[in-house]
């Protein structure tokens, strides 16, 4: 079973999220707070990342980079989600593998995800 | 049409120059002529008196010395008839006009005619009549017109040469202004002010301009702030109703979750409240927000919204620590439960994790106050100027807190509209927010 970790400061579409995520066989971690991310990485290990870019405080886009910075997670794809479709152009400048602007389609999510697990 | 303007008025001056001049001239010849005709009348008295026409011939022949512009000069004696007459260019001999009286002058033909008695011992034994030619007097007039003309074709020159200096100087700086205007209103840069060195009217202009600039510019930014803030806050619910309903959708026949419909519906209600602000602010700035005034208890509708802010977080307690414990106002109940649902649910956002919110309400003899208390993330004191201002929302805030900054925007225009006052004061820990309304005698009711 894959596992995705799902970070948005955003509660109600993190539990939608997760529902989605659940009941299509994946494991998921759900996280609202950006502070908790490292952690969960460290101790959940997921082989994919859907991270919000605008986390209150934070910005998914930095994070994104950091991630690809660090060694043992470069190869880990990250998918960056938000409601600003204008953010879709910086996957390139930070390295993640797809941008999903809000709202999203389910299927569209599922099937992106799909797509870079194999 | 300025340089028309001082052409007609040179003109005007130059002509009546050269007129006045030209009449001074002729009273001085008349003056002149005259007197010369005096000194022969004298001096030819005695010519007459003894019939010697020789003498007088001789004196009228000193003429031709004394002013050669004299063509013709004749003495008559009491009869009329003529005495002696000098004519050195041999002319035919001019007639004394019958109009003319003895010692007076006429101006004919470019000639001068004068006419002047000869008296002795208190009677007239004579007359003396010269006729001048006035070619001098021609050549002097012409001369002035000449002189008159040229001068008035320097001036003109000067000042054409000067106006249109000026005249490309302020044309430049206008031009420069009219293809600036042209090229803000293509390219939609407002950024670049222009810059001018002058300090008239076309400075002040141009400076107002600028100003106009920046207005706009600051403008423009905030729009295009807001447009990205409304398109997050509004597509963040949207997600989430979208979300479970397309879930419920792949489960038709299936019961509906209550949890997705739950979740669904807190959110539409979300987004019917930014909805909501967005028309208030609306009707703020086109001045139609209208206030429905009656009378009704403040405290009973703290309760009623003290109640509903409970049910908002179950890890907030709010506390009523009120000094009152009725106050019937005059406003629009409405618009203040708008202010009090506001406020409450700020302070329970912007205290997250379990809180206490403290609410109290106390009155002097001329307003009632109402002040709500968090413990939460505070606000700091350079932002408190700002935080009513539209669309505003603070810099600093670590939590992820959902709205478009607009509602202390519309809480303090309703205060303000009731005539109350509404402001902030920093804790240690937390904010507090406090409005007050006046306790109006129901006679002077505050109208709208």
């Amino acid at each position: 079973m894959n596992k995705i970790l799902v970070v948005d400061d955003d509660i109600d579409i993190l539990g939608l999220v997760e529902i989605m995520l659940n009941s299509n066989h994946y494991d998921v971690k759900a996280i609202s707070r950006w502070q908790e991310i490292d952690t969960s990485m460290h101790n959940f290990k997921p082989d994919l990342v859907l991270l919000d870019v605008s986390l209150g405080g934070a910005d998914g886009r930095e994070i994104c980079k950091s991630i690809k910075a660090a060694k043992e997670t470069e190869n880990l794809p990250v998918i960056l989600f938000s409601a600003n479709p204008e953010m879709g152009k910086y996957i390139e400048e930070c390295s993640a593998q797809s941008f999903i602007p809000k709202p999203f389609e389910i299927q569209y999510l599922l099937t992106t995800i799909k797509h870079f697990l194999n | 049409m300025q340089v028309f303007t001082s052409i007609l008025v040179l003109v005007i001056m130059f002509l009546v120059f050269i007129i006045t001049d030209v009449k001074a001239f002729r009273q001085r010849k008349v003056d002149n002529i005259k007197s010369i005709a005096q000194v022969i009348g004298t001096n030819s008295i005695s010519a007459i008196q003894f019939q010697d026409e020789g003498a007088a011939m001789e004196m009228l022949d000193q003429l031709h010395n004394v002013s050669p512009e004299i063509i013709e000069a004749t003495i008559l004696n009491s009869k009329n008839e003529v005495f002696a007459r000098y004519s050195p260019a041999g002319a035919p001999a001019v007639e004394v006009p019958s109009s003319m009286k003895d010692s007076s002058y006429l101006f004919k033909n470019n000639h001068l005619l004068v006419t002047y008695p000869i008296v002795a011992s208190k009677e007239v034994i004579g007359k003396i009549f010269l006729v001048v030619e006035l070619t001098e007097l021609q050549q002097i007039t012409y001369n002035k017109y000449r002189l008159a003309f040229l001068l008035l074709l320097v001036a003109v020159g000067f000042t054409f040469i000067v106006a249109n200096f000026i005249q490309r100087y302020i044309s430049k700086r206008l031009l420069l202004l009219v293809n600036t205007m042209k090229k803000v209103n293509k390219t939609g840069d407002y950024s670049t002010p222009l810059v001018d060195e002058g300090k008239d009217e076309i400075a002040t202009l141009i400076n107002v301009f600028n100003r106009l600039m920046a207005q706009i510019a600051e403008n423009v930014k905030k729009k295009d702030e807001f447009i990205g803030i409304a398109s997050h806050e509004l597509k963040t619910p949207l997600t989430t109703v979208k979300g479970y309903i397309e879930m419920l959708k792949t489960m038709e026949d299936q019961p509906p979750k209550k949890q997705f419909v739950e979740s669904a519906f807190k959110n539409v209600l979300k987004l019917e409240d930014l909805v909501k602000d967005l028309l208030d602010v609306s009707r703020i700035e086109s001045g139609q927000l209208q206030l429905e005034m009656a009378k009704f208890d403040l405290s009973q509708l703290l309760d009623e919204t003290v109640a509903s802010a409970q049910m908002m977080s179950m890890n907030h307690t709010i506390v009523r620590k009120d000094e009152i414990r009725e106050q019937i106002i005059y406003g629009d109940k409405k618009r203040i439960e708008q202010v009090l649902i506001n406020l409450l649910s700020n302070a329970v956002k912007y205290s997250p994790g379990e809180q206490e919110v403290f609410v109290n309400m106390k009155k002097n003899e001329k307003e009632v106050t109402i002040q709500i208390r968090d413990f939460g993330i505070g606000i700091p004191v350079d932002e408190h100027p700002l935080i009513f201002d539209r669309f505003y929302r603070t810099k600093a805030s670590s939590v992820h807190i959902s709205g478009f900054g607009l509602g202390l925007y519309i809480c303090r225009d309703i205060i303000e509209r009731h005539r109350g006052k509404i402001w902030i004061e920093s804790m240690t820990k937390g904010t507090v927010f406090n409005f007050s309304l006046l306790i109006t005698n129901y006679a002077q009711q505050v109208d709208q």
